[in-house]
């Protein structure tokens, strides 16, 4: 569904990303380990065609996104929940979700069934309709995020270290979400640095150093791998 | 009191086209954070379109200000395209600089073609209304209406619409705005036009009341500027109030103190809030 060939990208001299070559196939659930700065939001933004990649393409079924607009990419349906959320503060929760039913706008049909699947998966949302986005929790704000993306319509998500600074139990309710989600039909790309969670509802996973793809695996593979359980497991 | 009743009326006409000049500006701050010098030449464009649709063409003074809110949205779209569209990846001095180069750039013209002679501009709303000594100008009564009017036309544009929303969604959260797939160059575009609208609205509005001439935007756009510093840069609600407190300022002002001092008020107050309220009234979180 995604491929990836050979895709440097570079920020001034400074190359972020380094002959990175993946696939993730259509409903996949596919991980991207990294620790801080390896490059998961800059290949991340790549693909949503936020910055341009130096060389290489990056293909979403037969589209060439590479050279795209970041709107086109959107609404061709590669959708990303950017780390840190981006949420419109001011905004409330429910003109937030309608915000990522932008590029569908002229389906209020279409739109009013996304938002009940929406609002479905995240009954919390329906209570906190007409609140300001930013005046909520941590991990409220990553729900708004996350239901923003799918009124998008996404075929791939894209969901950028969705755990950050949220409690134990928060971070497990949203995996258990992203993995409800993935089994609904949407295929997720997962960039986590929470390897034990993320491996646990994924099929596979990709692990990153310093703008390098270094190891790809199956979830089993992972989890048995030394080198991952040493990295980012910790035992 | 029907004399501190007619300062009223003058603090918020003052105030209305402060405010409607104010708005354009603080729009294109709050979503692009260009300091556009060159809204107070817009403005002056906006003046001077009025005229030559209405003096040389003879048109009605309704379709000259559409006219000229039209040939100034296009002007301003143009400003965005060729001179600020590809300056957005400059360190922010650029926009700067190419703001005053414009500015320059559209007094020439306008002198080119004018001249530099001030001129006066009619409107069918010449009549003075009589309440009981109150006397208010009808032209002065069409201002107050006219920017109340667009003021809430543009809120109900920003809150409303979706379209709208794309520009509130910009200012407060760019990366957000582009992950939902809002498209930037359509949001500037539709944010540089509706600024140079709200110019050649107050332009065309007051300029009956005032004088049409190449510099008549020079004092405009720097109170506006104290405006949108005084009601916090990027904020609507804002710039209305702060056009308020400046037009009010200089009626009152004007009248209580001397009018020769009506200019200097702006800047006091300035001066005076910002060392209270260094963030401005309305600051908001966004930036």
């Amino acid at each position: 569904m995604l491929q990836l060939e050979h895709v440097d990208v570079c920020y001034g001299s400074f190359k972020a990303l380094t002959d990175i070559s993946m696939t993730v196939e259509t409903g996949e659930l596919v991980v991207l380990l990294g620790a801080n700065g390896a490059g998961k939001t800059s290949l991340f933004n790549a693909i949503s065609g936020l910055v341009k990649p130096a060389s290489g393409a990056i293909r979403f079924e037969d589209k060439q996104l590479n050279g795209m607009k970041a709107s086109a990419i959107v609404a061709s349906g590669v959708v990303q929940c950017a780390e840190g959320r981006k949420l419109f503060p001011q905004m409330s929760v429910m003109q937030n979700l309608m915000m990522g039913a932008y590029v569908h706008r002229r389906d209020r049909q279409g739109n009013k069934k996304r938002l009940n699947e929406v609002l479905e998966l995240f009954p919390i949302l329906a209570d906190k309709a007409s609140e300001a986005a930013g005046s909520l929790s941590g991990g409220q704000q990553q729900m708004v995020a996350i239901g923003r993306a799918l009124m998008s319509r996404p075929r791939l998500l894209m969901l950028d270290e969705p755990s950050l600074g949220l409690a134990p139990l928060v971070v497990r309710q949203v995996f258990e979400t992203i993995s409800q989600i993935n089994s609904l039909g949407t295929t997720v790309l997962l960039a986590e640095q929470n390897a034990f969670a993320a491996l646990k509802i994924a099929h596979r996973a990709y692990v990153m150093e310093n703008g390098h793809l270094v190891m790809e695996g199956d979830r089993e593979a992972m989890l048995g791998n030394e080198q991952v359980r040493k990295a980012y497991i910790g035992a | 009191m029907s004399l501190f009743l007619q300062q009223i009326i003058n603090g918020l006409t003052l105030g209305s086209i402060y405010g409607l000049v104010a708005l354009g500006l603080t729009l294109v701050y709050g979503i692009l954070h260009i300091p556009n010098f060159a809204h107070g030449a817009l403005y002056m464009v906006g003046a001077f379109m009025s005229y030559f649709f209405m003096v040389d063409l003879g048109a009605h003074y309704w379709v000259a200000m559409a006219g000229s809110a039209a040939v100034v949205a296009i002007l301003a779209i143009l400003c965005e395209r060729l001179v600020f569209h590809p300056l957005r990846h400059s360190p922010p001095i650029h926009d700067k600089i190419a703001a005053i180069g414009i500015l320059l750039f559209l007094e020439a013209v306008v002198q080119m073609f004018w001249g530099s002679d001030f001129r006066r501009m009619s409107s069918p709303y010449s009549g003075i209304l009589n309440f009981d000594g109150l006397i208010i100008p009808e032209q002065r009564l069409l201002i107050i209406a006219g920017a109340f009017v667009l003021v809430v036309a543009l809120q109900l544009f920003l809150r409303k619409t979706m379209t709208g929303a794309t520009i509130i969604a910009m200012a407060q959260s760019r990366d957000g705005a582009f992950l939902v797939g809002i498209d930037a160059n359509r949001v500037a575009m539709m944010t540089f036009a509706i600024s140079g609208i709200l110019a050649a609205f107050a332009a065309t509005l007051y300029a009956p009341i005032n004088l049409v001439y190449p510099a008549m935007g020079h004092l405009v756009i720097m109170k506006a500027f104290v405006i949108i510093i005084l009601g916090g840069m990027g904020s609507v609600p804002g710039a209305i109030v702060g056009g308020m407190i400046i037009g009010f300022a200089e009626a009152l002002g004007g009248f209580y103190i001397s009018t020769s001092y009506k200019d200097i008020i702006a800047f006091g107050l300035l001066v005076l809030i910002l060392s209270v309220r260094p963030q401005g009234l309305f600051a908001k979180g966004a930036h």
